[in-house]
């Protein structure tokens, strides 16, 4: 079995085009479209009546230290008048303790703003008050603005699921790809006879799937981790707490794919159909489960019912609820255990699929 | 030792083996002759448990081996018809893999590796991916992993088709040496009749997915003893001359070949006579007869009437 497994990392270093493609594949299209929505950065105009320019910059660099805000200096009457074309919902009007908002139309983002500007406010207030009183404890002021902006960020991930979504829905669609082309190995290697080399071999028939099976299996784990390990450094993604969890929701649903593929291949008759169904199979579960826009906006119950069907949307679903939510695994056992019984059932016709077909 | 029983296989709208019959000493080597689709590569396939009959049974030692396929694996080289490596790896990693998957590892590995390399020549070319192999050498290797737990049967489907007659002698004497030296016992496919006739004791030979006739090279061609078969070259061939010969009693079959006909009667004094008569008959000329002793060939030609390939 180990003999197996190893092979296919070989062949697999050998020849690893096709899966390094898809992996950059993924890895292109989420900074690709992170880049061109800017989903996670929201810009706030702010004005002030009172304040003077340099009093008005420094609370502006303050407010910028988050990455998810950017706070813009403008005239009030330029912002008056952005708030009546509706192309801004609100704006931010400082005083010299205090600020107050300017409301266009109602936008869930005040209250996440207000939450980010109020505690900024405070610490800064705050740090003035220690700082009048005892000039040497800088220590436990640094202490106390760090926790603050521990808060800050888990806040801010709520409203960043769209974000996540993308990067979600991206990775776990494009893991279909190299999952399935990489199995249809298999298929060549029937036809090569390196295969039947194997079972004419003393090795055991589930050696030989265990071997293969655990190759493919290992293969999409990596790409996902990978993936979200580059997307949390290089684009500041956060995962949320549930590591572990998301980890079993990743198993979970690479199990369910690699018996998938083995399904596929089961029901197709050779390598040329096996090349044009993978395409297919891949985008039209991802479109099916949710993975290009969110299933909130489907209404057909046709589709709404086929995406019950595919286990992209158990695993999207399992994934944004542990990464935004911070669910623990006994939160998503119902997706995770959906994924895990697609995947034996497509395992057990997949296999039986091939078997019969000599 | 290995025994065919009635073996049968049908397909969904074929049967490629049709009742046969076969047997293996220890340390034979036994040959199995026929034409493409003859099922020679269906026989092999249910001997070495890589698909199961639809009839009939398989015994090794006495030993089904349907129901208990594990007695022949370990003890069985199958040489397959096409070159069954990974070809993004190298000779050697191919080497390798395929002797653990025999249950051989360590220095074992390693020598029993470098010994069967050097056994098919390609010491020095072990580094190489199977891709960037001749035609020849990817036949070698392909014996080659077949080689590495020493079977006690080698099985070989057709092993040297599409290669250049060097390599093909050079296989051919490997064979040869592997069974009169190490007593390996090899059971030879092919549809080249000269490779079976140098390399067998004993010869099947089948068509439509029978066993029309076996036997050693011998009693294979006494099949032939009461026919000759001459070869009468002519200056230009001519249809008429060969259905005049077809017309004399003793003729049983004339089949055109490059030179002129090749002519199967039998035995009898005034043939030659009569070809003659014939020929200035029909205003042939003649510009050479052979009288020829028959070949495995012929005896093939002689139970299906047709040649062994085109
Ligand atoms: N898997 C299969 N399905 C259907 N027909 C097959 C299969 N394998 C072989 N055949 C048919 O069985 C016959 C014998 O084939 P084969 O054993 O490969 O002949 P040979 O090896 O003597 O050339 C051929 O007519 C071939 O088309
Ligand atoms: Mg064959």
């Amino acid at each position: 079995m180990l003999t197996v497994f190893n092979l296919q990392w070989l062949r697999l270093i050998r020849e690893p085009v096709l899966v390094f493609t898809f992996f950059g594949l993924t890895i292109g299209f989420v900074f690709f479209l992170a880049g061109s929505q800017g989903s996670s950065t929201i810009t706030i105009q702010t004005f002030s009546d009172t304040l003077s320019e340099q009093e008005v910059a420094v609370w502006l660099e303050r407010l910028n230290e988050s990455d998810t805000y950017t706070f813009n200096y403008n005239e009030r009457e330029e912002v008056e008048n952005e708030l009546r074309m509706s192309q801004i919902s609100f704006a931010l009007n400082l005083e010299a303790d205090n600020y107050s908002f300017l409301v266009g139309q109602d936008s869930h983002f005040i209250a996440a703003a207000n939450q980010h500007i109020m505690q900024t406010f405070q610490s800064y207030l705050r740090i003035n008050e220690v700082n009048a009183q005892l000039t040497d404890e800088t220590v436990s002021i640094e202490h106390y603005v760090q926790s603050d902006v521990k808060t800050l960020s888990t806040n801010v991930s709520e409203h960043d699921e769209m974000g996540l979504h993308v990067v979600a829905g991206m990775t776990l669609y494009f893991v279909i790809y190299t999952i399935l082309f990489n199995l249809s190995n298999i298929v060549l290697e029937k036809k090569t006879g390196t295969w039947d080399r194997l079972i004419i071999s003393p090795l055991k028939k589930t050696q030989i799937y265990i071997g293969q099976l655990a190759h493919h299996f290992m293969l999409g784990m990596l790409q996902i981790i990978i993936s979200f390990v580059l997307f949390h450094f290089m684009l500041g993604y956060n995962f949320g707490t549930q590591l572990l969890t998301i980890v079993a929701v990743v198993m979970a649903y690479v199990f369910s794919i690699v018996a998938l593929g083995m399904l596929v291949m089961g029901l197709v008759r050779s390598s040329q159909q096996l090349q044009a169904a993978i395409p297919i199979v891949a985008t039209a579960m991802a479109m099916l489960g949710g993975a290009f826009w969110p299933l909130e906006i489907v209404t057909n119950n046709i589709l709404l019912f086929l995406a019950r069907l595919v286990p992209i949307r158990y695993g999207l679903e399992a994934l944004i609820r542990t990464i935004v939510y911070n669910d623990s695994l006994l939160d998503v056992i119902q997706p995770v255990s959906i994924l895990l019984l697609m995947g034996v059932i497509f395992m057990g016709l997949g296999i039986n699929l091939m078997e019969k077909i000599k | 030792m290995f025994e065919v029983e009635e073996l049968r296989k049908k397909f969904k709208t074929t049967t490629a083996v049709d009742g046969v019959n076969l047997y293996l000493e220890k340390g034979e080597s036994v040959g199995l002759l026929g034409p493409n689709g003859a099922g020679k590569s269906t026989t092999i396939s249910m001997m070495s448990t890589l698909l199961s009959p639809t009839d009939g049974d398989v015994r090794y030692n006495g030993k089904s081996i349907l129901k208990q396929p594990e007695i022949i694996r370990p003890v069985l080289g199958m040489v397959p018809q096409e070159i069954a490596l990974y070809e993004e790896l190298t000779a050697l990693e191919n080497m390798k893999f395929f002797g653990r998957v025999y249950g051989l590892s360590g220095k074992k590995l390693d020598n029993k590796v470098a010994e069967v390399l050097e056994l098919v020549g390609l010491e020095d070319r072990k580094k190489d991916k199977i891709k960037n192999y001749s035609g020849g050498m990817k036949r070698r290797i392909n014996i080659a992993v077949a080689l590495l737990h020493e079977p006690e049967v080698l099985i070989m489907d057709e092993p040297t088709v599409g290669i250049d007659p060097q390599s093909r002698s050079y296989i051919l004497e490997m064979v040869k040496n592997l069974n009169r030296e190490k007593g390996m016992t090899v059971l030879y496919t092919s549809h080249y009749m000269e490779e079976v006739e140098k390399l067998c004791d004993r010869i099947y030979i089948m068509d439509h997915g029978q066993v029309i006739a076996s036997g050693t090279k011998s009693e294979l061609k006494s099949i032939l003893s009461s026919e000759e078969t001459v070869l009468v070259e002519l200056q230009q061939k001519q249809v008429g001359f060969a259905d005049q010969l077809s017309e004399l009693d003793v003729v049983q079959k004339v089949i055109e070949v490059e030179q002129g006909f090749k002519i199967i009667a039998t035995k009898a004094d005034q043939l030659l006579a009569d070809i003659f008569d014939v020929a200035k008959r029909e205003q042939v000329q003649i510009i050479g007869i052979h009288v020829q002793t028959p070949t495995l060939e012929d005896v093939f030609l002689h139970l299906t009437g047709r040649k062994l390939r085109d």
